[in-house]
Order: structure tokens, then C-alpha cells, then sequence
């Protein structure tokens, strides 16, 4: 039976690993990912989850760990934050390129220097480009059901690739949240068991990540691409499985909140979601119409849907926790997308950025009026003054 | 646009992750063994045939023939790292520089 508890998000995750019943387990130690690692060591030890637990000697060796036993054809599992994850970055690409679809799951963290625990999105969004598919959560629960989720979307044989399951560090890691477990039985119905059509297997040498000719690059890559084309299907026919297997209410790749009239709209993923959804609740009291829409998946990009959820409004406002030094617009990363999903459209809004939760500041409800006057005027006049703002840091 | 579908040509086709059958002989075009300064040097007399050669080179240059019931070398491909050397428990491995063979690799013009 379907039970409900109070877990923190790095709780929920590792819960979320179990019920998907993980194989192989690679740990380093860097958090706040880490309670992730604590919650499953215990899980291992006490025998209520049959895997191999392996500690790595550093995160290269973690993902490296991981998608080899991938390789083999287990379902593997890992995970880091910040510098940990960037330390790893040799390990994505081969990954994904091998079509491994092990999990890692990031708390993320901000990076150095000169050292700094808070949560923001830069780690791993630095990752964007190696062929993971990438997301936020918001809540535990959302962690939870991502954790399943994506095994489901990345073993697909139409999309075989490896996951990055993504939620803030300490605002979602480390604060507790109502989670309801499943009956495990439901879990296995949605998720079949990891099946590896070419796995490392002495009886039937293969290898894997051989040296391939110049001219063979481009086809590789073509290979990867396809993949990252027909993976939205199968994420949008995952999601719909999982809402009717768990009785959630998720929409596939953008959730939108109050956007029906709305004029201005936050685009937001990840933890600080949450204050947006009471930023636009105050809003609405006080006759603003704003509306905000949750990204849930960063790589496969949603164009089609965000250029849909977004073009009804006047202006649009992209909360960037994760910074793009010297990019097209200044700031931070989502803008760009969001733009480029916008360019075709005969009608679209004006679209501006803030630079927000950065080293992992906390983002206040005020930061949100801050954004929803300039929105507003921005709205009004049908253009933005600039293409970034970073608030609380501006000259007057 | 998940409708739409690159076209590879079938020359340059290769399979999903570029997974292949493993080619378990060796590949005469990639011969990686000429990079190498010194070599393990085995006394047969102390082998216990552990295997330990076998199991920790990463280039598996170790085999056992099981004719002779002798570990055999593979000149073609060992690097000279030496963690053969490392890991004999038998202590029946030693480095020897590849000047001390008339034939060794820094001696030939064109090696193998």
C-alpha cells in the first residue's frame, strides 16, 4: 500500500532509487548530495536493498563506476554536487555516447572559488551540452517521481541515454516535504527491468567506446541527436503513464500556474518555483496578472512547448540560477533558449532575464515584485530595457 | 519535430553507442607496443601461474598457453608499465631495458 511520509529531497531520492530498484551504486562524498548516499548505504546495509555498493576514489571514478556497470547491463546509480560534478565531466560525454542510461543525481551546489555551499544551478547546467537529459524538481515528491521517471525515459530502446535528476541543494535537498510512496508492485509495472541489448558479457566479446574513423564522427553524433529528437515522445508518454499509474499531475515538460489571463510570467525551474507560485498568489491579490510557468526538463529542450506556453503573454521573465559569463545576453543560460524557442513566432512577448539564487542566496517574495514591476512596464511598453537585470546589485 | 530523421549514409553507419563485436584477435593496423622503453622479463622457473600478469594488464599482453603451461608475452602491444612487474606475488618478473636486446624496439628503424 501507498504510504506517506516526510522525507528531504536527498531522503526522497534515494527512496526514489530503491523503488526502482537500482543494481549498482557508486558514492564520493561532497554535499550536500551526500544525504543521498547516507540514506542508500543504510538502505544497503540494513538488507532492505539488494545492490553493490562501491565507493569511488574521487567522481570521475563515480561516473566512470556507473556507466560501466551500465555497461555490463545493471541499472547504476551516482550522484555529486558542484565541483563534484564538474570534476566528472570527462565521464558524460563517453556515457552518453556509449548510450548508458545510468542516473546520477545532482544536488546541485555553486562551484568555487572561493568555496561556497549554496545551491545554484551551474554545476550541472555546464553539463547541458554532453547528451544527458537534464531536469529540476521542485519538491521532494517531484524528486521522487523523477528518480523513476527518468530510469523509464532513458532506457527506452528508442532513447537509451543517461539521466542527470536534478534538484536544488539544501532548498529542496535538505528541507523536508510530504512524500507518498508507492506500492512497489506499481513501481514495477512502470518500470520493466534495465535491459542492455549489447552487454559487457565474456561469452559474447564486444567493445565498447572503440576508435571510430574522422568520417564516422559526424554519424555518431547524428546517432545522439535522433535520440535527443525522439525522446520528448517517449518523455511525454512516460509522464502520462506515470500520472495514471500514481495518480499525479504532472505535465510532460512545462507546468504552467495561473497563466490563463496572466499579462507577465515568471520562467522559472527548480526549488525556488515555490516562492514564485506565493509571489504570484500576492500578486494576484494585488491586481497584477501574473502567471508562471515551471520548466521540467532542460535538455531535451521543449521548444514547441515553451514557445506555445509563453507566447500568450506580454512579457516574460527568466529567473537564472545559473550564470552564462560573457553570453548572448549577459546573464544566465534559460534566456537563451527561451528566445531562440521564441524567434519563429509571428506574435511573441518580451522576454528579459534576472540573475537570481545565485552562490545560493535565498530568492525573497520582494525579489519577485522587484521582477513583476519591471515585467509590467516591460508589458506596457512591448520591449524590455535590457536583456538582464541582476537584482539587488543595481545602480539606481 | 520528433517526425524528423537524419539520413547516414550506409558507409558510415555504425551501430547504436558504437558497440562491436570485440575483435579478440589482434588489429595488425594498430600495433601500440613501440612506445615502450623497457620490458617485463619472465623466469619460467618461478612462475606459479598465478595469473596475476594476466588479470591486471591493461592491455592483456599476459596469456597462459596451455600447451606449454607457460605465461606468454605480447611484445606487439605492452607498453612497458610494468604493473605486471608490480603485482607478481612470485617475484618472477624483472624490468629490462629494451637497449639490452639486439631487436628490442628503440633499436629498430621501423619498429615491427
Amino acid at each position: 500500500m501507498a504510504k506517506e511520509v516526510f522525507y528531504s529531497g536527498c531522503a526522497a531520492a534515494a527512496y526514489g532509487a530503491k523503488f526502482s530498484r537500482v543494481e549498482v551504486i557508486s558514492s564520493y562524498p561532497i554535499r550536500p548530495y551526500t544525504g543521498i548516499m547516507m540514506e542508500l548505504s543504510k538502505l544497503v546495509a540494513n538488507g532492505d536493498l539488494d545492490a553493490e555498493f562501491v565507493h569511488g576514489e574521487g567522481e570521475h571514478a563515480q561516473v566512470s563506476i556507473a556507466y560501466g556497470a551500465s555497461a555490463a547491463g545493471a541499472r547504476a546509480y551516482t550522484g555529486s554536487s558542484g565541483v563534484g560534478v564538474t570534476y566528472a565531466m570527462e565521464c558524460y560525454s563517453p556515457a552518453a555516447g556509449g548510450r548508458l542510461p545510468c542516473q546520477m543525481a545532482i544536488a546541485d551546489r555553486a562551484l568555487d572559488p572561493p568555496g561556497d555551499f549554496g545551491s545554484e544551478h551551474t554545476d550541472v547546467m555546464s553539463a547541458r551540452d554532453q547528451g544527458w537529459i537534464m531536469g529540476w524538481a521542485e519538491t521532494p515528491q517531484e524528486v521522487f517521481d523523477n528518480t523513476i521517471m527518468y530510469y523509464r525515459i532513458g532506457e527506452d530502446p528508442r532513447v537509451m541515454l543517461p539521466q542527470f535528476c536534478c534538484q536544488d541543494g539544501y532548498f529542496v535537498s535538505h528541507i523536508p516535504g510530504k512524500v507518498i510512496l508507492p506500492d512497489q508492485k506499481a513501481v514495477d509495472e512502470y518500470l520493466p527491468p534495465y535491459n542492455n541489448p549489447h552487454p559487457l558479457d565474456p561469452t559474447r566479446p564486444v567493445s565498447h567506446g572503440p576508435q571510430i574513423f574522422p568520417d564516422q564522427g559526424p554519424a555518431i553524433d547524428l546517432q545522439r541527436a535522433q535520440a535527443f529528437l525522439d525522446t520528448p515522445k517517449v518523455i511525454a508518454e512516460a509522464v502520462k503513464d506515470f500520472n495514471k499509474q500514481f495518480g499525479r499531475k504532472y505535465s510532460p515538460f512545462v507546468e504552467e500556474y495561473m497563466t490563463d489571463d496572466a499579462d507577465i510570467a515568471f520562467f522559472i525551474m527548480g526549488g525556488h518555483a515555490r516562492t514564485a507560485r506565493f509571489a504570484v498568489n500576492h500578486l494576484r491579490k494585488k491586481g497584477v496578472k501574473a502567471g508562471m510557468v515551471k520548466l521540467r526538463f532542460v535538455r531535451p529542450w521543449p521548444t514547441e512547448a515553451v514557445a506555445e506556453a509563453l507566447s500568450k503573454f506580454k512579457a516574460v521573465g527568466t529567473i537564472e540560477t545559473s550564470t552564462s559569463y560573457g553570453g548572448a545576453m549577459r546573464g544566465g543560460n534559460l534566456i537563451h533558449e527561451v528566445r531562440a524557442s521564441l524567434y519563429d513566432l509571428p506574435k511573441r512577448p518580451a522576454v528579459t532575464s534576472f540573475m537570481a539564487g545565485l552562490g545560493g542566496e535565498v530568492v525573497t517574495l520582494n525579489e519577485f515584485y522587484e521582477m513583476a514591476k519591471i515585467l509590467t512596464e516591460a508589458a506596457k511598453s512591448g520591449k524590455v530595457k535590457k536583456g538582464v537585470y541582476w537584482l539587488g546589485f543595481e545602480p539606481d | 519535430m520528433s517526425d524528423f530523421k537524419f539520413k547516414i549514409p550506409k558507409h558510415l553507419e555504425v551501430p547504436m553507442g558504437a558497440v562491436i563485436p570485440a575483435p579478440v584477435k589482434e588489429n595488425p593496423g594498430m600495433i601500440t607496443g613501440n612506445w615502450r622503453t623497457e620490458r617485463p622479463v619472465i623466469d619460467h622457473e618461478a612462475c606459479t601461474l598465478c595469473l596475476n600478469c594476466f588479470i591486471f594488464c591493461p592491455d592483456a599482453c599476459w596469456h597462459l598457453d596451455e600447451k606449454t603451461e607457460k605465461m606468454m608475452w605480447n611484445a606487439r602491444y605492452c607498453k612497458g608499465c610494468m604493473i605486471c612487474v608490480n603485482e607478481c606475488p612470485a617475484d618472477c618478473l624483472t624490468p629490462q631495458n629494451e637497449l639490452d636486446f639486439p631487436k628490442g624496439v628503440v633499436r629498430l628503424d621501423k619498429p615491427f
